[in-house]
């Protein structure tokens, strides 16, 4: 293997030839000592050549995937020019929206559920095999029936999103109220703790980071379900990111739709970026 | 206790019984009492209909066909993704090389929702097997490549070194120490990956499609049945369970070695 991601072996390295293998091993060591982000942007920037290049050289044909500037001009054109409902702007706020009804109504259901599911059994065995039976079916495949009860548009893209950010939030609040340590729950109790207060005030902070990751995981699938959503059901309106991007396949604009793809990439790794910042403030809790 | 455990036992069925009971007779009386249009939920009646209908061959598609398609694409993008993503995964753990050029790709990559691909794959590949396959590819690759790479790079090093100082070579390390110890963990992300295959080729269909269940769904949808929708969502539920236990069975057999595992 030419490297030396490990400690040289007690076999391999007499046998080496003493000349080359420092030399080797100095560059990549040199490599590995530099500032990831330096070595990160680097690379990137080698795959942007590489990409242009592919271009230029063979003459692949615009529509079919034109280089990375033409993207990155197509969507800076986007920021003045409207297409279909306004510019893009109005195309990112509108999947924001979409996004946040979504992902707030499966808040609003799943980390009350979820509580009440680890407190008292009996909701648990009531919920649980409902959970179970509907468990199995894609998000998007709700997309019909999110039509035929919402109509084809904003409200049917929150619904598979909800249906989609729901699961993760009932079952890690689920989970983590559960896995609270019982001996805080019974010091509560021999203290005279009301069971509202232990609730509240033990196991729901307790529980809380788990609830945080249920809500990241919950706000991920929930980002993937909106850009389905927005292909699958949203014959009825005309903004969104995923409006974008079919915009761009149907009228033969790749450099559209690859630049609306990289803009859905590029937001939802700052929306994981928010989300992860707010998790670590509830990491000192943790062990 | 053993009296108590019984009781707790019943109460649980009991109660699992009456919500699912509940649902059904709620979905029963709310359709034959026509508060909601057939349109909005289908009722029992009309659903075993659609079902017979699918069965027997809906717009002269036998059910079958539908399964074939969808099933035969999935599997085509899957067995691709795990061929090429395991592989990938292991060696950018095991070459940090591979590993800085492969990696911010990948990184890159990674937060575009499979979805969004189903435009591009249109685009480049057409509305046949080979876009569909396309996505279940995309979809399918990232989970076999992460669990592969966290896997190995999690492999305990006092193993490895017992093993170094037993004086194995780095291919026995690898092949011998790393990849048995990360197993479980890439069977994990093989199952993770099954699931998503099977979404996003449902959802591919949604888009464009002549056979398969997204195709049945979207018809129903389009035809205004709501009947079919349901039998639709219903195979694709059904199917995704079976897979994910034939996946369960295959994992115990495979890495027995690690039964603790929880399969939840």
């Amino acid at each position: 293997m030419p490297d030396g991601a490990t400690q040289p072996s007690i076999v391999s390295a007499p046998a080496r030839h003493v000349p080359s293998a420092p030399l080797r091993r100095n560059l990549g060591d040199r490599i590995e000592a530099m500032p990831t982000s330096i070595r990160v942007g680097v690379v990137l920037l080698a795959w942007l050549a590489v990409w242009f290049a592919f271009v230029e050289l063979f003459g692949v044909s615009k529509d079919f995937l034109p280089n990375p500037l033409e993207v990155v001009r197509r969507i800076a054109r986007l920021i003045e020019e409207p297409l279909g409902a306004g510019p893009l702007a109005t195309h990112a706020w509108a999947s924001f929206l979409r996004l946040l009804s979504g992902f707030g109504a499966a808040i609003a259901m799943g980390v009350p559920l979820g509580l009440a599911m680890a407190y008292f059994r009996p909701v648990q065995w009531l919920v649980a095999p409902l959970f179970e039976l509907f468990r199995y079916i894609p998000p998007i495949a709700w997309a019909p029936f999110a039509m035929f009860w919402f109509g084809a548009g904003s409200g049917a893209q929150a619904y598979v999103i909800f249906t989609s950010a729901f699961p993760p939030i009932l079952i890690n609040t689920f989970r983590g109220v559960q896995l609270v340590d019982s001996r805080f729950i019974d010091a509560a109790r021999t203290l005279g703790a009301k069971w509202w207060t232990i609730l509240f005030e033990v196991a729901l902070p307790a529980a809380l980071p788990a609830v945080v990751t249920g809500l990241r995981i919950g706000l991920a699938t929930g980002w993937m379900a909106l850009i389905a959503a927005e292909i699958v059901a949203g014959t009825g309106s005309r903004d969104g990111l995923g409006y974008l991007i079919l915009q761009g396949q149907q009228q033969l604009h790749a450099d559209l739709t690859i630049g609306a793809m990289a803009l859905i990439g590029v937001l939802g790794m700052l929306i994981d970026l928010v989300i992860r910042r707010v998790e670590s403030r509830f990491a000192y809790w943790r062990e | 206790m053993q009296g108590s455990g019984q009781g707790m036992k019943t109460a649980r069925f009991l109660l699992g019984l009456t919500s699912v009971g509940g649902v059904i007779i709620a979905w029963w009386l709310a359709t034959s009492l026509q508060l909601v249009k057939p349109l909005i939920l289908p009722p029992p009646a009309d659903v075993l209909e659609g079902f017979l209908d699918v069965w027997n061959g809906y717009l002269n598609v036998p059910f079958w066909n539908h399964f074939i398609a969808s099933i035969s694409v999935m599997l085509g993008g899957y067995v691709m993704a795990v061929v090429v993503g395991v592989p990938l995964g292991i060696m950018m753990a095991w070459s940090r090389w591979l590993d800085w050029v492969v990696g911010p790709l990948l990184q890159v990559l990674r937060p575009i929702p499979p979805p969004a691909w189903i435009p591009l794959a249109i685009l480049w590949l057409g509305i046949g097997f080979a876009g569909k396959i396309f996505i279940v590819f995309i979809a399918a690759v990232v989970p076999c490549v992460l669990n592969s790479y966290v896997a190995i790079k999690q492999t305990p090093p006092e193993l490895l070194d017992s093993a170094r100082s037993l004086g194995a070579s780095r291919r026995t390390l690898l092949l011998e120490v790393a990849v048995p110890s990360g197993l479980p963990m890439i069977m994990t992300g093989l199952r993770v990956a099954l699931g998503i295959s099977w979404a996003s080729i449902v959802a591919a269909e949604l888009v464009v499609s002549l056979a398969g269940f997204g195709f049945l769904i979207m018809n129903g949808y389009r035809n205004l049945e709501s009947n079919i929708v349901f039998v639709g969502m219903v195979a694709v539920a059904l199917i995704g369970y079976a897979m994910n236990a034939v996946f369960v069975r295959v994992e115990r057999r495979l890495v027995p070695w690690r039964e603790d595992q929880d399969h939840a």
